[in-house]
């Protein structure tokens, strides 16, 4: 039996996790070599698109570093950053992945010990869960494929984008909008947005019912049908074919928002 | 006292609303059209299809929409309601309030991007829930007008959208608005709301998910609904085989609903049923129903067809419950047929909901100083079915009672005539003519052509390369000028289009944008302010049918662009300049019939101050009414009628020709001269044909034979007179449907049903112990008569129902009469010994109508009632301009009926009376006199009779050639397809212009 | 054989103006795609539509001449989509005289609620004209 060698791929930031990466070079701290670091400029660059896409050709864990909030070069990248690990974190729950796969870490540029820690310990954490199962798992593919898809959703980034300005600055009406307000609207978008998104991912493979759908999303169908009406309204979803009284949904490339 | 306010505001702009508003505008009058929501349109906007036609509701309500939206003396005031009112008939002070949208009327072009980017979805309402929108929406992809609306309960205010709208168009801190608006007179139009079925728990709607109301079914019908069409079941998406609808849900109910009949969901039921089978065959529709009241013209024809062809199921049993098989989602409905408990199963069940009254309907009463009805209606009186109980506030539509789209219509452009009434004298004194400068000669011009290409925001621009299009129209043959606009809908554009028209001496314009349908009438007003012609203007439709539908082939889409662009610039080069033509208008009407229709519509114009003449063919007023006695509200007929009567002869506006039949009539619109027998000349400008209709005389059950059997008006009349004694002939026995819904007159006469409770009714009032028996097939008492029939069982009379497979046998007895019928219900038979037989025959038209109808050259249903331009929009008009209808020619109806059509063919009449001369739209057929050779092939397929075949000398022979009647051609060119000689064009669609457009398409040009 | 993978047909369509061409803008608004290859004439009726036109189209060159009114009974000018339909027979019949295939022309109502049938048909006969290949008049 071949030895299991962790595919893991750290993003850090220039100046501060990198630094600190650097920093655990020039004082020898060792340790595991599976890990492969791509320097970013900052962590809030990390699109959660990367994430998914990485994870869907088979990496086995992420680590994703960063300033320590406040400490941040560009002011206030790394909040844009705890955001989207928000957004992966919830994400990576609904595929059923093990959440452990991804990290984020607050790494300044004098953590050079801390560093070698965080690493050493992802790496076990990550040869304890084995090699990811995502190229024998269709299902757990699928999954995954439909979070690339949420991460590209337009209302998703949209969301993203605006979150922080609306709970700090206000939004359009002078009113600023209360964490939990904003956590529960970004929640039940994340939700609909993977639903429709799985749907999509598995219509694009097979023409399906909406009950067919229903077990593999594992959604009430009545929910099913009512996104498909809205994939429909997008023309991201037609008709197959109907056998019997049932219709089979299929994706459509031709749509979009 | 100074004069009235000549503007008429209409509260509600459904398909009633917005009837009355261009009836008005097209009449000399100011509108205001208010609208509590953010678009015109009302409930027709939803529908699918409509009976007993089948045409696509949206199909045939465009045009009305954009007519309304972009008429110059519509003003539109939408997300507004009435606050306040001040003043007196012929001058009110309205103050409306008016709520934020969010987004600048004036700025929005509708192209959509900041709905697409908005990351907040809502319920859509217009789609009864079954789909979602955005927060920033607009109703329906067709609305008018077509700016968005930012719902500030759903929006969250991310600020997206105004990032996005490159028209600026954003303005989230709109404030509420109050506008005062001073008129003449108002009507009321804000139609109906739905029933909320869930008061009927036992119908288990909002708990099982396959029970739908029949609004919701309506949207799944609805190519642009929640499925694009596909009837699914919302429980898993499945086509459901057995679907089953419940009537009366909320109405003849007196328990938890209205003790009214909705007058609308049999037809709508029948429709839905007859759609989704043609939708998809496995459908299996099974309508529950008390009576099937398809009471309107040609309905009873759609029930058969809904029965024998279509394949529909109707079974006579309320439903007394629906439980829900919680595995399958089915539903098991719980009926009494034959007087056993029938359980069966369905797949999906649909509510035919009550029309209720508007929610505003007590607030309205309020504010305004009106007063409603029992039901929560406006209370109207029979004899004036439009006029509040407030002078100078009328109403329209739904909001006078539950009425089909028909019934609104007509309905709709009565209330404008009586509101016109209030206003006439200060016609013309609120609208605006506009000032153009002088029109440039291009005849003999070389064309230069230019082209204006739109990047509307990102809608095109992000797809087609807009500055690749550019580029290339410059290398067109003829193009002087190309220029790129980030809109060039905007006011600003429209300003510098202007400029660079005169400074490059541009004298053919062509704008690639969106679509022609849409924004063709307001470059072409940009045209004539630069002082060309605007029929030297055409359009290429690069974002509807391009950039919108190939956003993933950007190159393709380009080149599409381009070709689109070269076809319009190859046909520009050879555009005409066209005028319109103009007819001068007979300010005079001729109205055929005096009776109550005859008359009502002659008072309606002279009220304005038209000039009528009245031809009745018998020797006195009054047609049909002078037979009616009583009536089941309590006006006394014959009191009104003499009144009517009064008025019409010392009317001074009125010319009556009594004892006088037409000869012959000639002419067309705005110039008829109609000739008398005897010679005398009438020169009019319209017609109303108020003909009216006869009882028919029957020949069965003993009928002309016995003494004791008469028809329902016979036995009026001798009751009225004394000649029947209740007190020793108190038995008495009616049959409904004599002669009538059979093989020979297959429609239902409509007013039979109440006719029979008002004179059984009549009969219990003067003889409380008599018996009286109503045989029947279907009650079909519909709308508020429902509470007369309810009256009547109530005071004892007994209803029994026969089948048509055993209809009620007759022998006469000694003193009386024997009357056997078959009870289906309880399956037995019932003997009914009676001393008089009282007949419900149908309503007839004039035997005469034929004869009208082939001198004014319109067209008779196959029951000889005269047949209108569209029976659901156009219910009062003929394809033939100039010629309106009401009362009974037009088919079966009541008094209150009768009266609003005639007063509706006032209305319409009006929009010709009321001006100087009418204008002919140019783009009509032309005859080109060298290539015709007379052989006629254009003349039959004219639809509108246009053409006729003429003769004269020409080089000392004869040639033959045709003629197109200018004021009857509409242009649609069957002609000139027709034509083997290219002897006859369309202006605008010539053989050459579209074979340059050919050539152009495929580079051969 | 490598040219004829790289064809693509092209479409002359007349659609009248009340019920099609809304139907085709309506396409447009609800964004549903169908393939580029398709040039729209908008006439008022399709009754309006000489066979000539058609005839003219097909022998210089389209691939394929679409034509779309009114369903029956909803045409504007009460029965002109009527003639267009009886027309449609001889232009049939024309098509074999001049040696093209009957799936060149073709007929179809489109109301103005079909967005999405228009966009279907569109996309079919893009489809059937690629399986027939380029029309023998293409110069």
């Amino acid at each position: 039996m071949t030895e299991f060698k962790p595919k893991i791929i750290g993003f850090l930031c220039n100046w501060c996790s990198y630094a600190g990466a650097d920093l655990a070079g020039v004082s020898r701290y060792q340790y595991p070599p599976d890990i492969r670091i791509i320097r970013v400029m900052c962590s809030a660059r990390i699109d959660p698109m990367i994430i998914f896409t990485l994870f869907k050709e088979g990496a086995d864990g992420i680590l994703v570093g960063g300033c320590h909030l406040g400490d941040c070069h560009y002011i206030s990248g790394n909040y844009h950053t705890e955001k989207r690990a928000y957004v992966i974190e919830k994400l990576i729950e609904k595929t059923g992945m093990e959440p452990e796969r991804f990290r984020l870490e607050w790494i300044s540029a004098s953590e050079g010990e801390r560093f070698s820690k965080v690493v050493g310990e992802f790496t076990e954490t990550i040869r304890g869960l084995g090699p990811s199962k995502v190229k024998e798992d269709p299902e757990l593919e699928t999954k995954i494929g439909a979070a690339v898809g949420t991460t590209l959703s337009f209302r998703i980034r949209a969301l993203l984008g605006h979150e922080i300005q609306m709970a700090e600055g206000g939004n359009v009406y002078g009113e600023k909008v209360a964490e939990e307000e904003l956590q529960k609207i970004v929640d039940q978008a994340v939700e609909v947005e993977f639903r429709r998104n799985h749907i999509l991912e598995i219509a694009s493979s097979k023409p399906s019912s909406a009950k067919e759908l229903s077990q593999v999303v594992g959604i009430p169908p009545d929910e099913v049908v009512n996104h498909i009406a809205t994939l429909r309204q997008k023309n991201l979803l037609g008709i197959d074919h109907i056998d019997g009284m049932t219709p089979f949904y299929v994706a459509l490339l031709a749509g979009g928002d | 006292m100074a004069g009235p306010v000549g503007a008429v505001m209409v509260v509600g702009a459904g398909i009633s609303g917005m009837q009355s508003a261009l009836d008005l505008a097209g009449a000399g009058f100011k509108v205001y059209l208010v609208e509590r929501g953010p678009s015109i349109g009302g409930v027709m906007s939803q529908l699918d299809k409509t009976f007993p036609t089948n045409d696509c509701a949206m199909c045939i309500m465009a045009p009305k929409l954009v007519e309304t939206g972009r008429h110059e003396n519509i003003e539109l005031i939408t997300n507004a309601e009435v606050e306040m009112i001040d003043g007196s008939a012929g001058n009110f002070i309205v103050t409306l309030k008016k709520y934020p949208r969010r987004i600048n009327e004036e700025r929005c072009t509708g192209c959509g991007v900041c709905a697409e980017k908005c990351p907040t979805e809502a319920i859509d309402e217009f789609n009864e829930g079954l789909r979602h929108r955005k927060a920033v929406y607009v109703p329906y992809p067709q609305a008018v007008p077509l700016v968005y609306m930012i719902d500030k309960e759903k929006c969250i205010g991310c600020g997206i959208c105004e990032g996005e709208c490159k028209a600026e168009a954003i303005e989230y801190d709109e404030k509420e608005k109050i506008i005062e608006v001073n008129v003449g007179s108002i009507i009321l139009s804000p139609g109906s709301s739905k029933f909320d079925p869930s008061v009927r728990s036992e119908y288990g709607y909002g708990e099982f998910k396959n029970v739908l109301t029949s609004m919701e079914f309506e949207r799944m019908l609805s190519a642009t609904g929640p499925h694009l069409g596909t009837v699914v079941r919302p429980s898993d998406g499945d086509i459901p085989k057995k679907v089953a609808w419940i009537q009366c849900v909320g109405s003849r109910d007196k328990a938890k609903g209205n003790t009214y009949c909705s007058a609308v969901c049999c037809m709508y039921a029948l429709k839905e049923a007859i759609i989704a089978k043609e939708h998809f065959e496995g459908i299996e529709p099974t309508i529950f129903f008390m009576d099937m009241r398809a009471y309107g013209k040609d309905f009873e024809k759609y029930y058969n067809r809904a029965k024998d062809e279509a394949g529909v199921r109707f079974v006579r049993s309320r439903v007394s419950g629906v439980q829900e098989d919680p595995k399958t989602n089915n539903l098991i409905l719980s009926y009494v047929e034959r007087g056993e408990i029938i359980r069966e199963e369905f797949n999906m069940v649909v509510l035919s909901i009550a029309m209720n009254a508007p929610e505003e309907a007590e607030i309205l009463s309020h504010r305004l100083g009106f007063d409603l009805n029992g039901h929560k209606f406006v209370k109207v009186e029979l004899f004036e079915p439009m006029d509040t109980s407030k002078p100078g506030i009328f109403v329209g539509g739904a909001f006078a009672g539950p009425k089909d789209i028909p019934g609104t219509v007509a309905e709709a452009s009565g209330s404008a005539a009586r509101a016109a009434t209030v206003v006439a004298s200060a016609r013309e004194t609120l609208t605006e003519k506009k000032e153009y400068p002088e029109e440039i000669d291009v005849t003999d011009q070389e064309p230069r052509i230019g082209v204006f290409v739109c990047h509307c925001g990102i809608n095109i621009g992000s797809v087609v390369d807009v500055p690749g299009v550019v580029e290339y129209a410059k290398t067109l043959p003829n193009v002087e000028y190309v220029c790129e606009n980030l809109f060039t809908c905007s006011d600003d554009t429209q300003t510098k289009m202007v400029e660079v028209i005169k400074e490059h001496n541009l004298n053919r314009v062509i704008v690639a944008s969106c679509s022609p349908r849409t924004h063709e009438p307001l470059f072409q007003e940009t045209m004539r302010q630069a002082g060309l012609n605007p029929y030297l203007f055409e359009m290429a439709n690069i974002r509807d049918q391009c950039s919108w539908v190939h956003q993933h082939e950007k190159e393709k889409a380009t080149e599409k662009s381009k070709d689109l662009v070269r076809m319009v610039v190859a046909k520009s080069a050879l555009l005409d300049a066209l005028q319109k033509g103009k007819l001068p208008v007979t300010k005079r009407a001729l109205v055929i019939g005096g009776g109550l229709s005859g008359m009502t519509a002659a008072l309606g114009l002279a009220d304005q101050g038209f000039d009528v003449n009245l031809v009745e063919r018998e020797n006195e007023l009054g047609g049909n009414l002078r037979n009616i006695h009583h009536l089941l509200t309590n006006d006394d007929p014959q009191k009104k009628l003499e009144e009517i009567i009064g008025k019409v002869s010392n009317n001074e506006k009125i010319t009556l020709h009594v004892g006088s039949k037409i000869e012959k009539i000639d002419g067309h619109v705005g110039n008829f001269t109609t000739t008398l027998e005897g010679g005398e000349e009438i020169d009019h400008g319209v017609v109303i044909i108020a003909t009216g209709g006869v009882e028919h005389k029957p020949t069965e059950y003993l009928y002309g034979e016995n003494p004791n059997v008469m028809t329902q008006i016979e036995f009026e009349d001798k009751m009225t007179k004394g000649e029947i004694d209740l007190s020793k002939s108190d038995k008495i026995a009616m049959i409904q449907c004599v002669e009538s819904r059979n093989e020979e007159r297959p429609n239902c006469s409509r007013i039979c049903c109440s006719e029979a409770v008002k004179n059984a009714l009549k009969i219990k009032e003067k003889n409380p112990d008599a018996e009286v028996y109503v045989l029947y097939r279907d009650i079909r008492t519909y709308g508020f008569n429902e509470d007369y029939f309810q009256d009547a069982s109530e005071k004892g009379v007994i209803f029994v129902r026969y089948d048509t497979e055993n209809e009620p046998q007759v022998v006469a007895r000694k003193g009386g009469l024997e009357i056997t019928v078959k009870d289906p219900v309880l399956d037995e038979v019932l003997k009914i010994d009676s001393d008089l037989l009282v007949l419900s025959v149908p309503v007839l038209p004039q035997p005469d109508a034929e004869d009208v109808g082939k001198m004014l050259k319109v067209p008779l249903t196959k029951d000889n009632f005269f047949l209108e331009a569209h029976m659901k929009l156009r219910p009062l008009d003929f394809a033939t301009e100039g010629v309106f209808l009401c009362g009974l020619a037009h088919g079966p109806k009541f008094v209150d009926e009768s009266i609003a059509q005639a007063y509706g063919a006032v209305a319409r009449a009006a929009t010709i009376l009321s001006k100087d001369e009418i204008e002919i739209e140019p783009t009509i057929s032309h005859v080109v006199d060298e290539n015709c050779d007379g052989c006629a092939y254009c003349i039959e397929p004219c639809p509108y009779d246009a053409i006729t075949l003429i003769e004269y000398m020409r080089k000392g022979s004869v040639k033959k050639t045709v003629d197109v009647n200018e004021s009857a051609c509409k242009g649609c060119g069957c002609c000139m397809a027709t034509c083997p000689k290219e002897g006859i064009f369309v202006w605008k669609f010539k053989l050459d212009q579209l074979n340059a457009m050919i050539d152009a398409c495929l580079g051969v040009a | 054989m490598e040219e004829q993978e790289e064809y693509e047909p092209l479409i002359v369509a007349f659609l009248c103006n009340w019920c099609s061409y809304a139907g085709a803008d309506l396409a447009g608004t609800s964004r549903i795609q169908y393939p580029p290859n398709i040039r729209v004439i908008r006439v008022m009726c399709s009754g309006m539509v000489h066979p000539n036109l058609v005839i003219n189209a097909l022998t210089k060159g389209a691939d394929g001449v679409l034509m779309c009114g009114c369903h029956p009974g909803d045409c504007h000018y009460l029965e002109g989509n009527l003639r267009a339909e009886a027309r449609s027979e001889a232009i049939d019949l024309m098509l074999v005289d001049f040696g093209l295939e009957p799936e060149r022309y073709r007929l179809e109502w489109v109301s103005a609620s079909e967005g999405d049938k228009f966009a279907k048909v569109v996309t079919e006969m893009v489809e059937q004209l690629k399986g027939l290949g380029p029309s023998p008049y293409k110069m």
